[in-house]
């Protein structure tokens, strides 16, 4: 991280700008792709085999929002993905592409498919409804398109379960030891949590995707000026409500299953990772909590099943509400337990190698952060430079998590802290109060400038 | 030369033994289908638009409904453009990784606009197809929304391109700070002219492409097509003469160690060479200007001419990664080396003097207050943001009254800052307090 140039996001931090993208990412992937193909796919071949061209003509308007919001906001966010993490770790991303580029390539590869036959799908459609042989050739195109978006998250899990879970009991996937890093492919793909996670969210998308689809049933027949689309309303949604009676309990269990799976230190994290710290004590607030999610997808899908035709829009609003929280949490608890790693045992959030931390505690951590001036490396003699050294060390090491004034920021974390409190607490990081945090790294001097650094942030403004 | 250069990524390079020709051609062929479905976005959603307005004011039916035809290729190649963005972006970031990065960083984080912008502008489109009758009756809306999409479309080729131009010129990487020291100069400014000019030439070449498929087609399709063919070859002859000019000068607008060296590659003649190609296209096209239609045969050899001059710009530009990154490639990988040899040798020492540590035995009370958190605000002997045991201990509370401020929490008695309430069992309250009350 230190050897390149620093970006940093004010107020709302590094973390949140890449969730804004991976949070839109995940919502859309999931639940307009890869679920979203099956369960299209799926309602396809149910009305064309029940002849039942109403219903096949609403699913054709489905598939024209799933059509715009995937082929836009999903494929951009998706290589928004690596831009994002292009600015925020750069060393991680750029570790990954090294660890995974045949993978990716690969994926690329089924993407064009996916893309291609979404495309071919979706715009001949029309003229192809109208014949037998044109909706059964049609319908083939769903499944080939469902496929192939499920083999994209085949891999793209993979990876996640890789950050996790890098090590195949213990056949490590490198020995750090060695320059350069000779990867053990195998073991990097073959990882614990790959096929538990996958298989999560595959159902989970499945049953996401339901929700949407009942939701936009809603919208299309109930504004449609056409009686017999909306007509169609009461079996689709009864449609799409079976699909989720299937794939919610299954996506359950496997998320139990995936859990079991999580290292126990990274599982230890849950509580805290759930909510915010100052709610990790608060168990039973999180249980309601995700009671209250999996109650409500729960209760909206038997509500879906068994009264499709009074489904009331609010209960369909809230179906998706609660899918899309499931998704907000899931992610930042599946990011947030790797820590203080972004990749495990390897790499710490802050993008530096545990195995540098040794030379670099000798050294310090800005001799090598060749983007930094060389005025604000090194203390001066006079220490006149103190705290510009210290806040060159904080954009360094802390500024991915912690911005200064705004969210996680450090102003607001030491108020009231005096200087020989915070270098006390810089000392013991990854202790038992944040186990989270990454230590600190870098020589006794850089230590003191950056503890400087943070007390002068309160100093500031202050009348003397 | 003031290099500043990150680090490389201490991994191999997954090549799997393949040359290092395979993946430069790799490279250059994916580049051109990415640039080949970026310049009929650009030119297709522009034409869209035009002949919409066109269709208007001439009141013509035929504009009309090719600017809606017109909305296909759109679609097809903002789909396809994005995808085929992804592997040139793939195959640079695995192999010239510390340089491209370094770019994204300099210019964040105006950069994300090409994600943003680029969902923006997507969207907007798509309403512009869709709402196509809907809006029939309300054209002056109906082209604001095309309006604004292509210009939203426009943005992105200068903030991608200054992107680019930095990670090619790996010396500016010290002197440039932000975006606009890279996309305020010469460089960026003839690129995006010869890249505007390519994407309506291009653009032309498909009009026509497609005018021969519509005429074919018949009915009302042929006069569109007739239309197309028309107008195609209008465009890429009013784009491809400055073109022809501009694209040599190009090569000679990046910094001097760059270009000076580049003369002397054969790459230099690639330029030239794509300018004769275009010339070539320019005289075909004259030949048969007057001709309503054109056979498929001339349409198919007009798009074979003008692929052959879109690939060799893409070559010419791979010639400038060639000569531009020999030095600062050699530079980097020798300081990793030397960076890495070092951290090695540390490592290997931290990891003997670990072992051979004596093992150091913590009263239990100890290893209960680090594991608590208790120790991230207070120390044995020192005030830090809670007091110090010491001063605890001397203070002779009940040893109740302390098990009480440990777990409900506690202000006032040490000052403003309060110490929150900590989740412990009664037990490992009463060990940890019996220890604190010891260390008088």
């Amino acid at each position: 991280m230190f050897d390149f140039p620093i970006f940093e996001m004010p107020t709302i931090g590094l973390r949140m700008l890449m969730a804004i993208n991976a949070i839109i990412h995940t919502f859309v992937s999931h639940g307009g792709a890869v679920g979203g193909s099956v369960v299209l796919a799926l309602a396809a071949w149910w009305t064309n085999k029940r002849g039942d061209m109403a219903g096949y003509e609403t699913v054709y308007r489905l598939l024209m929002v799933f059509f715009i919001i995937t082929t836009s906001v999903g494929a951009l966010t998706g290589i928004g993905m690596w831009i994002h993490a292009n600015i925020i770790s750069p060393n991680a991303i750029g570790g990954l592409i090294r660890v995974f580029f045949w993978k990716w390539f690969i994926e690329w590869i089924v993407f064009n498919f996916e893309v291609i036959i979404l495309l071919f799908w979706f715009m001949t459609w029309k003229p192809k409804a109208l014949t037998p042989q044109g909706r059964s050739s049609s319908v083939k195109l769903g499944v080939f398109y469902a496929a192939s978006s499920w083999v994209t998250m085949l891999i793209i899990t993979a990876i996640l379960g890789f950050m996790l879970t890098p090590n195949f009991d213990g056949q490590p996937w490198i020995d750090p030891e060695v320059y350069p890093g000779n990867v053990n492919y195998n073991n990097a793909l073959f990882n614990p949590t790959w096929i538990p996670g996958l298989m999560m969210r595959t159902f989970s998308s499945i049953a996401f995707a339901g929700a949407l689809a009942i939701l936009w049933t809603w919208i299309l027949t109930t504004f449609s000026k056409n009686e017999e689309i909306q007509e169609t309303k009461e079996r689709m949604i009864k449609f799409f409500a079976t699909i989720m009676m299937v794939t919610v309990p299954v996506a359950a269990a496997f998320g139990y299953y995936y859990l079991l799976q999580i290292p126990e230190a990274a599982r230890a994290m849950i509580p805290t990772a759930m909510m915010t710290r100052a709610f990790a004590d608060k168990m039973d607030l999180m249980h309601t909590i995700i009671s209250g999610i999996g109650g409500t997808v729960v209760l909206t899908t038997i509500i879906a099943y068994f009264s499709p035709k009074r489904m009331p829009y609010i209960a369909a609003t809230l179906m998706v509400s609660a899918f899309l929280l499931f998704w907000g949490y899931e992610e930042r608890t599946r990011e947030f337990i790797r820590k203080p790693f972004l990749i495990y045992n390897y790499m710490y959030s802050n993008g530096i190698r545990v195995t540098d931390v040794p030379y670099l505690n000798k050294v310090g951590i800005l001799k090598h952060a060749i983007f930094v001036d060389e005025d604000k490396k090194v203390v001066k003699e006079d220490k006149s430079n103190l705290i510009e050294v210290g806040h060159t060390v904080a954009q360094i090491e802390c500024r991915v998590c912690h911005t200064v004034n705004g969210i996680n920021g450090l102003k607001a974390l030491t108020a009231g802290w005096s200087e020989a409190a915070i270098r006390n607490r810089i000392n013991n990081l990854p202790g038992g109060g944040t186990p989270y945090m990454a230590p600190f790294v870098g020589t006794e001097a850089e230590k003191d400038a950056l503890a400087a650094y943070i007390a002068s942030l309160n100093k500031r403004g202050e009348i003397k | 030369m003031n290099w500043k250069l990150p680090f490389d990524i201490p991994l191999v390079v997954p090549t799997m033994g393949l040359p290092g020709w395979f993946f430069d051609t790799l490279g250059v062929i994916v580049f051109v289908v990415h640039i080949a479905f970026i310049y009929t976005l650009i030119g297709a959603s522009t034409a869209s638009v035009l002949y919409n307005i066109f269709g208007v004011f001439k009141k013509s039916k035929t504009n009309d409904l090719l600017a809606y035809k017109m909305t296909n290729p759109t679609t097809i190649s903002e789909n396809m453009g994005a995808l085929w963005g992804v592997a040139p972006l793939l195959v640079i970031s695995v192999l010239y990784t510390g340089f491209f990065y370094t770019a994204i960083l300099k210019v964040s984080p105006h950069i994300l606009h090409i994600i943003y912008g680029n969902i923006f502008a997507f969207l907007l489109s798509y309403a512009y197809k869709f709402s196509w009758h809907a809006l029939h009756n309300h054209k002056g809306f109906h082209i604001a929304i095309g309006l604004v999409a292509v210009l939203t479309f426009y943005t992105l080729p200068p903030v991608f391109m200054s992107m680019s131009n930095l990670y090619l010129q790996p010396e500016l990487f010290a002197s440039v700070q932000n975006i606009w020291d890279i996309m305020l100069t010469p460089l960026t400014f003839f690129r995006l002219i010869n890249f505007f000019l390519t994407a309506f030439a291009f653009t032309g070449i498909v009009m026509i492409y497609l005018g021969v498929k519509w005429v074919k087609a018949g009915g009302e399709e042929a006069e569109v097509g007739r239309l197309a063919i028309d107008q195609g070859k209008k465009w890429f002859m009013w784009a491809a003469p400055v073109n022809i000019a501009v694209l040599p000068l190009v090569f000679f607008a990046f910094t001097p160690r760059i270009s000076e060296a580049y003369i002397h590659t054969p790459f230099v003649f690639l330029p030239f060479l794509a300018s004769a190609v275009l010339l070539i296209l320019f005289f075909f096209l004259l030949k048969r200007f007057s001709h309503v239609e054109m056979n498929a045969s001339d349409a198919t050899k007009a798009m074979v001419l003008m692929v052959v001059a879109v690939a060799l710009m893409a070559t010419a530009r791979h010639g400038i990664r060639v000569v531009s990154f020999e030095e600062p490639l050699q530079l980097q990988a020798e300081a990793t080396e030397k960076y890495m040899t070092n951290v090695i040798t540390e490592y290997k020492a931290h990891k003997e003097e670990m072992k051979n540590a004596p093992k150091v035995v913590l009263d239990p009370a100890v290893s209960l207050a680090d594991s608590k958190g208790c120790l991230a605000c207070h120390s044995v002997d020192t005030k830090l943001v809670g007091p110090s045991y010491k001063e605890v201990a001397a203070k002779g509370e009940a040893a109740d009254v302390l098990i009480a401020s440990v777990k409900k929490g506690s202000t006032g008695k040490w000052g403003e800052t309060p110490m929150p309430p900590q989740t412990l069992t009664d037990e490992e309250a009463k060990t940890l307090i019996e220890w604190v009350l010891k260390q008088k």
